[in-house]
């Protein structure tokens, strides 16, 4: 429980940095994912933090399906312009999700040749 | 910085008996979930929505407050964005191993699955509030949302693309593998973890756990590296 808490803190701690950094720098990215950016920066040139912070984020990442569920009933209420094009919609993601695994398959298939 | 405090804080402080609807209906549909072998048609967000919608039909509960009362969720997306750094850092060492395939496949495929989304959705005719909603739908969720969020998407709109691009990911890659001959299992998940972030990399982490931690990786370089280019380039594709 104590580390569950102090890696809250923590990661809040590296959100709010990151937040800080995003309007003092003017970035065009958001606040937490810079702070996800610092911390992992910090966890590559020393792991003292990652016992404290290993709960915290192996709990928070498990049930993340649950931090969209507010979000994603969200899209029941959309309005008519947005639903009356939901077939388009998942007709252009269906292919692009193919286009790109197949793109990534033949990129990997020609650098993995040429390293080998 | 006291401003920024405030902030959260009414995000947090907004938390009310909402809340008991979304925690209640997606642990019945989680536990539903793992009853029934996890299978990805049954993910429990994809059930539990519906589920909770209905729910605030039959109450006649509005959006804006079952969204309000669900703020201690919503302000945990930002430290759940952070946490990702956690499984990164032990993901990292596998970089120099394969450092020039895997950043080809990372920049480029990362680059290829957001801009042939924004072509095709221009093609289709769609408008400009859908493109802002979908450019980030291979991007996973926590990052997608903020990144929407910063472009002026409808986050709503996002989270579902999102679930839907992942779903669409795990259940085409299985034959996509098979027809391009990926048999590695570091590269399927790099694929995995690229065009079907954390719905492809759970399953990833079905196939072994290397395949798991590469998708891992995937999906985390790729949400750094797409949130670095989209909010430049997403004015080419916007009247």
């Amino acid at each position: 429980m104590k580390k569950l808490a102090i890696g809250l803190l923590i990661l809040v701690l590296f959100q709010w940095l990151g937040e800080l950094g995003v309007r003092v720098f003017k970035l065009p990215i958001p606040g937490a994912l810079l702070g996800m950016i610092f911390l992992l920066i910090l966890l590559s040139v020393n792991k003292s933090l990652l016992p404290w912070l290993e709960t915290a984020s192996s709990q928070l990442i498990r049930y993340i399906a649950l931090l969209f569920v507010p979000i994603t009933t969200g899209a029941f209420f959309l309005g008519p312009t947005i639903s009356n094009d939901m077939p388009t919609i998942l007709a252009v993601l269906a292919i692009a999700t193919v286009l790109a695994q197949w793109f990534m398959a033949i990129i990997i298939k020609s650098v993995s040749a040429a390293d080998d | 910085m006291i401003e920024m405090a405030v902030q959260q804080w009414q995000l947090i402080s907004g938390t009310s008996w909402p809340l008991m609807l979304t925690i209640s209906g997606f642990a019945v549909c989680f536990w539903f979930y793992q009853r029934c072998g996890q299978r990805s048609l049954l993910h429990p967000l994809l059930i539990a929505t519906p589920l909770i919608y209905l729910a605030m039909r039959l109450i006649e509960l509005d959006f804006s407050t079952y969204y309000q009362g669900n703020g201690v969720l919503n302000w945990l997306l930002g430290p759940a964005t952070v946490a990702l750094a956690v499984p990164l850092s032990h993901q990292l060492r596998q970089l120099p191993k394969l450092f020039k395939p895997l950043t080809a496949a990372l920049l480029l495929g990362g680059l290829f699955a957001t801009f042939i989304n924004l072509l095709l959705i221009k093609l289709f005719g769609l408008s400009d509030t859908i493109l802002l909603s979908l450019a980030a739908k291979s991007v996973t969720s926590p990052i997608a949302i903020g990144l929407t969020q910063q472009i002026g998407g409808l986050a709503s709109l996002l989270a579902v693309a999102t679930m839907v691009t992942g779903l669409i990911g795990i259940v085409v890659a299985r034959s996509l593998f098979r027809m391009t001959n990926i048999d590695d299992d570091r590269w399927q998940g790099v694929i995995l973890g690229v065009t079907a972030h954390a719905i492809g990399t759970a399953k990833a982490f079905e196939t072994s756990p290397r395949c798991g931690a590469f998708a891992t990786l995937g999906m985390g370089i790729n949400g750094i590296w797409t949130s670095l280019f989209l909010p430049a380039s997403i004015g080419l594709f916007i009247r």
